[in-house]
């Protein structure tokens, strides 16, 4: 049996263990860390017992204080749609082309249209709204395919284009690859070329593109290449070109024409929401 | 007292007393003097606004980005200190660094209370806290502080500020004392390197004074007394170490413990003058001259090599400074190119770039600014938030709170070179006077071929 006693020397209590004579010093752990140590265990008990912390076979048990992450989001979401509201409403109150010469209410459309383009137009048309060549349409110059104006605006990111819902924009060009002849096609892209040079606008007419453009193409695009906006036709006299200005990109966009689409975010985006991002993006240095 | 050095009279103390009620009133009166910016700015002369990031100093205006001038200020300030160090030896600790400042202001309330019976460690706390006030008041407006820190509106960095300073003036002031500059002050190391032989301090003369003795014992011959004397100039009376604030005894030679405060000097100069001994037997002289057993002191040497190498720093660094200052600029402008994307072709074949231009304006009066790029530089210029699609040669633009925040739209038109990269410059003029305030250089952006 072990003997406690006390070491002479220092004057210290000993384990009692002795190994060929030699006695062990106890060194017991400091009460200050033994405290520390149940205070740390009553801490996550009561942790425990407040926030959620067990699951149950159907979801979690919430805990004293019923808190949640998702809670506290629904909250937060809630405080920031209450500061908002007086400014939605002062949206909503005056006309769509007005809104800019209130600078204050220009500012918070300009704050809010940003972060919605930001989370549904920039994946496709880029975060500074520059679109990708041969894909989507760049918002920030002054060309429009359907209308930069911000009710034209409205109404192509409400429904979309040649998608599903109902009102969407509706178009098609036709695969003139079917109809025309190879050459016949390379005419109409020469001629098509010729649209934009000023200095050649009485000399293009004698070209032999000239007819097939005015039979199969004037109808949508216009007799010069004007665009026509009621059917997404793009204008052909200009320097910008989505699907490529070359000679090869245009008898291949003649020959089987590619069309973008837009999805519809009427689900998405409410009438107010609508409104900042029509003017954010009308703002963006091309607007009508 | 205990811990109470007794008090001196003379020449020292008096310049002591003198220069700290003109450092103290510096201090806490300078806040409250009044410079008038208009409406909008505050009116306090000097006033270091936190929150806004700005310093005031009387007519000047510095942001964050003008702190090269402050180097210039820090650097020349440093070097007049080590100038006025190789000059004239510890001036500063002696004199008016804020330790020994506050610390005799202490010792002069321990003494003041002594005979009174008023409880010292009350006026000393009142000191204390008076003093965190007293800084508070630098970084907002001081007149209204005071009631605004009782009427519970002030901003929580005054109360910060008014109990750590005080705290602090109370542990360095009242508690250490003259442990800060024995133990934690980094100064004196400093000018250990900076003085030599020829600088002044605070000597005692040991070879009239010596040997030491009560004042009955005769005199040495050869200081005018009798033969076979033996004391020298010293009675030991030990005044000089009974008034010296860091409780040192000068006459065991010159030591890391003496700031050079010349209070000893004071104490020596009365005995001396008492038992009709010529003064000077403690004094302030160069290490080469108290060797040279010389009745006449030294003066400093203002035009020694070393002394005249800091002073030329010195002038160097603030006049470098003073020169930033006369030549602030106005205002400030950014033009960010926005690179998302790099550039945007119009349907006519134009080349546009999108910059965010921020301008602030340091002077108060600039309302309308004119923008313009410069001579031989092709392209309109144009707001976002204009309606006007074109844009024009100049536009014009208003502050708004002395600032702007707004996209500006640069456009090369179709036929101009805009292939690359190429610089541009926006010249920013005043729109009253057509006076050129500010260039902003930045790149304009186009497509390869
Ligand atoms: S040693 Fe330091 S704290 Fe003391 S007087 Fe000199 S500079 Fe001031
Ligand atoms: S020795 Fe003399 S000069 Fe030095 S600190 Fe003491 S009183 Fe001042």
């Amino acid at each position: 049996m072990a003997q406690r006693e006390r070491d002479a020397l220092t004057g210290r209590l000993t384990t009692g263990h002795e190994w060929d004579g030699i006695k062990e010093l106890s060194t017991p752990i400091p009460t200050w860390w033994i405290t520390t140590f149940l205070i740390s265990i009553m801490v996550a008990l009561i942790y425990l017992w407040l926030m959620p912390s067990f699951a149950t076979t159907k979801s979690l048990e919430p805990g004293l204080l019923g808190w949640s992450s998702r809670g506290e989001l629904r909250e937060e979401q809630a405080i920031a749609a209450a500061a908002q509201a007086p400014w939605r409403q002062r949206l909503m109150a005056v006309p769509l082309e007005e809104v800019s010469k209130d600078e204050e209410l220009r500012r918070f459309v300009q704050a809010g249209g940003r972060a919605l383009f930001n989370e549904n137009c920039a994946p496709c048309h880029g975060v500074g709204g520059g679109g990708q060549q041969g894909q989507f349409p760049a918002l920030l110059d002054d060309d429009w395919l359907w209308g930069g104006k911000p009710a034209d605006i409205i109404q192509t990111v409400r429904h979309g284009i040649r998608n599903t819902d109902e009102e969407s924009r509706q178009s098609a060009m036709p695969v003139f690859g079917d109809s025309l002849s190879k050459e016949q096609i390379a005419n109409v892209a020469d001629y098509v070329l010729t649209l934009a040079d000023k200095s050649k606008a009485d000399s293009r007419a004698a070209l032999p593109g000239a007819a097939l453009f005015k039979d199969n193409c004037a109808g949508c695009h216009g007799e010069n290449g004007e665009g026509g906006r009621d059917f997404g036709a793009p204008r052909l006299n200009d320097a910008i070109w989505l699907y490529g200005g070359s000679r090869d990109a245009i008898i291949h966009q003649i020959t089987s024409p590619r069309m973008g689409s837009m999805p519809s975010f009427a689900s998405r985006l409410n009438e107010e929401s609508l409104r900042m991002l029509a003017l954010y993006v009308h703002g963006l240095g091309g607007g009508e | 007292m205990k811990g109470v050095p007794a008090t001196a009279s003379g020449r020292y103390r008096r310049i002591k007393t003198g220069l700290a009620c003109l450092l103290l009133g510096w201090f806490f009166l300078v806040p409250f003097l009044r410079w008038d910016r208009g409406p909008d700015l505050p009116g306090q002369a000097i006033l270091f606004d936190l929150p806004g990031r700005r310093l005031f100093l009387f007519g000047w205006e510095f942001w964050p980005q003008d702190l090269p001038i402050a180097v210039g200020l820090l650097v020349g300030a440093a070097s007049l200190l080590f100038y006025a160090t190789a000059l004239a030896g510890r001036v500063w600790c002696g004199f008016a660094c804020p330790q020994t400042v506050w610390t005799d202001l202490f010792f002069a309330v321990d003494r003041f209370c002594e005979h009174r019976r008023i409880p010292p460690v009350l006026v000393k706390i009142a000191i204390a806290l008076l003093t965190g006030f007293g800084f508070a008041c630098w970084f907002t407006d001081a007149p209204t502080l005071a009631g605004r820190l009782l009427g519970g509106s002030a901003a929580p960095g005054s109360y910060g500020a008014v109990l750590i300073i005080g705290g602090l003036t109370w542990l360095l002031g009242v508690y250490a004392k003259q442990r800060v500059c024995l133990h934690m002050c980094p100064w004196p190391r400093f000018q250990a390197a900076l003085l030599d032989r020829d600088s002044q301090v605070v000597t005692y003369q040991a070879w009239r004074g010596e040997s030491r003795g009560r004042k009955r014992i005769p005199l040495r011959e050869d200081l005018g007394g009798e033969p076979g004397g033996t004391r020298g100039d010293c009675i030991d009376c030990t005044r000089c170490v009974a008034v010296c604030p860091t409780l040192i005894d000068i006459r065991d030679g010159l030591q890391m413990g003496c700031i050079g405060c010349g209070l000893c000097v004071d104490a020596c100069d009365t005995v001396m003058d008492k038992i009709g001994r010529p003064k000077g037997l403690i004094r302030f002289d160069s290490e080469t001259n108290a060797n040279a057993k010389s009745w006449t002191k030294t003066l400093p040497r203002p035009f020694a090599a070393k002394p005249m190498l800091f002073l030329s720093v010195a002038v160097l660094a603030l006049g470098a400074a003073l020169f930033a200052m006369l030549t602030l600029s106005p205002l400030r402008a950014d033009l960010d190119p926005q690179r998302n994307p790099l550039f945007v072709r119009l349907s006519d074949g134009g080349i546009r770039n999108d910059f965010l231009l921020h301008i602030q304006a340091r002077q108060p009066g600039l309302s309308t600014l004119r923008l313009r790029l410069a001579e031989g530089e092709a392209g309109l210029l144009r707001l976002a938030s204009s309606g006007d699609h074109i844009g024009a040669e100049t536009v014009d633009v208003t502050l708004d709170q002395r600032e702007l925040r707004e996209r500006l739209l640069i456009t090369r038109p179709a036929g101009a070179d805009a292939k690359g990269r190429s610089p541009l410059h926006l010249l920013v003029q005043d729109a009253r006077d057509g006076r050129l305030l500010g260039t902003v250089e930045t790149q304009f952006w186009g497509p390869e071929s």
